[in-house]
């Protein structure tokens, strides 16, 4: 545990020493694998299928706000869609339309969670999201996970239907409307999933804010299992065809990411619970007090002793001249330190910056006053 | 000389600034009624929008049958019909809106309140 924990530091170390850096990348790798996913999966636009211009739209998302991913995703997809059939294009444009007028009104900020879903949905790992989204986000964002899953469904049905709309002639424009928003509104399995993953999410929310021991523990196995009865009801309900070992296994899955984000985001030491009782003008006060999980990492010290004969020449005549004998040795100790007690230290001392390399040379009182007396003397 | 707990309020206090303070001090500029309508009315018009497209998506997946009835089916009950819904839509909609807004306003005082109180404390510190 101490191992994870260190290397846990360490990485905090790292995002906060390269944060500027890394958040571009992440974004960027984020916004390349849902632009390539969406020309891998549909790639009806050939002049879009080109990796320059996934490339450069990777690069405008990675300095841009998120939401701009989102939009370019959407574009992306539209496109897609028009390249197939411009009555399909309108259709999909109507049901972004409608998600943005009427859910993403009420939480604005999971932009991330909209790419996420559809990516994780495609990548046949679903069940991570809702658990993921109870434990960071608030109860709003099932809205985000909704959307998330229409999106993707909405992709997979062009996808499923490409054949029988290529088959289309143009004459048959109100049919392929017709088709793609009966596609839409009888597709039971994607309203399953919309409500399993919303109740999960409230779920594990509800849950990991109690104030009980191990409550992100308790949230998440529950949230999972309440998500795979969920899926299950609905699957005996409307019979969607779910493969149960791919929920279950799905589910264990969604429980170890979740471990993984609970180590970096709430982990702390139950054995080490202290009650605390006190009072103010105005309040009495009952507070549990977890203590985190914390561990310094070990510090690197580097240290040099090097005898040397320092202003031999000079010091010595000087000091013979003077009728002190000659000068002893000084010995030069060299102290280098990597870690966070440079950061101790520079914030301590404001001068001091990282890597920095401290140098000292210890004699005697007598020959450091000696120096400073010949310093004076010197021209 | 450094002040270790004014360092710590000041940070906490910019970390809610550039976070979730940023909106809530927008929603703080707002009296209570002053924001709730004009987040029920903005939702009001996105209701009104997303209706528009969706009655437009049903007119087009029926249209073939709705000119064929066009001289038999009763146009006034239809318009009777798509106005329940409009009304029941966009006020549903609009109602959500308000239960939501009032809750955020509440909530957003709330924390508004205790970032004030955090200033005080750091100005009396300042003061000391």
């Amino acid at each position: 545990m101490t191992v994870l924990l260190e290397m846990r530091e360490r990485l905090k170390l790292i995002y906060s020493k390269f944060g500027t850096f890394i958040v571009p990348v992440v974004k960027f790798l984020l916004a390349f694998i849902a632009f390539n996913t969406l020309n891998g999966r549909m790639g009806y636009m050939t002049q879009l299928d080109d990796i320059s211009i996934v490339l450069i739209a990777a690069l405008a998302c990675s300095f841009l706000p998120v939401g701009i991913m989102v939009l370019l995703a959407a574009v992306f997809s539209l496109m897609h869609m028009y390249a197939l059939s411009m009555e399909v294009a309108l259709v999909g444009l109507c049901m972004y339309l409608i998600m943005y007028l009427l859910f993403f009104r009420f939480s604005p900020r999971d932009s991330l969670v909209v790419v996420f879903t559809p990516l994780l949905c495609a990548m046949k790992v679903p069940y991570v999201i809702p658990i993921v989204v109870g434990l960071v986000c608030v109860p709003s964002s099932m809205v985000s996970v909704g959307c998330g899953v229409a999106v993707f469904y909405l992709l997979e049905m062009v996808i499923e239907s490409a054949p029988n709309i290529r088959t289309m002639s143009d004459e048959d424009a109100l049919a392929k409307v017709r088709m793609m928003v009966e596609n839409i509104l009888e597709n039971k399995a994607m309203l399953v999933i919309i409500v399993a993953f919303a109740i999960t999410v409230l779920v594990v929310y509800l849950l990991r804010r109690l104030p009980i021991n191990y409550a992100w523990t308790i949230a998440m196995i529950a949230g999972a299992m309440v998500n795979v009865v969920v899926l299950l009801i609905g699957d005996l309900l409307y019979e969607i065809n779910l493969s149960v070992g791919s929920v279950l296994l799905g589910s264990l899955l969604a429980i170890l990411v979740a471990k993984v984000i609970e180590f970096f985001r709430f982990c702390v030491d139950y054995g080490r619970t202290e009650r605390v009782q006190f009072e103010d003008d105005e309040y009495y006060y009952y507070v549990k007090a977890i203590p985190k999980m914390t561990v310094n990492v070990s510090t690197r010290t580097v240290k040099r002793i090097n005898s040397q004969r320092t202003r031999e020449g000079a010091a010595g005549a000087r000091g013979n001249a003077s009728g002190q004998g000659s000068r002893p040795d000084a010995r030069n100790v060299t102290m280098e330190r990597t870690g966070p007690g440079q950061s101790r230290s520079s914030r301590a001392g404001g001068t001091q910056g990282r890597g920095e390399r401290r140098s000292m040379t210890i004699s005697n009182a007598a020959d450091l006053q000696n120096d400073f007396d010949e310093e004076e003397e010197w021209p | 000389m450094l002040n270790e707990d004014r360092i710590i309020l000041m940070t906490r206090m910019a970390s809610y600034e550039q976070g979730e303070g940023r909106g809530n001090v927008k929603i703080g500029n707002y009296f209570r009624s002053d924001y709730i309508t004009v987040q029920v009315l903005k939702s009001i018009i996105c209701a009104i929008m997303a209706f528009f497209i969706v009655f437009g998506l049903y007119m087009l997946c029926n249209y073939e049958e709705f000119l064929k009835n066009l001289y038999q089916m009763d146009i006034l009950a239809f318009a009777k019909d798509v106005l329940t819904y409009f009304c029941v839509g966009v006020g549903g909609y609009g109602l959500l809106t308000y239960i939501v807004c009032t809750w955020r306003y509440a909530s957003a005082k709330r924390s508004l309140k205790q970032y004030y109180h955090n200033l005080k404390k750091l100005g009396s510190l300042y003061n000391e």
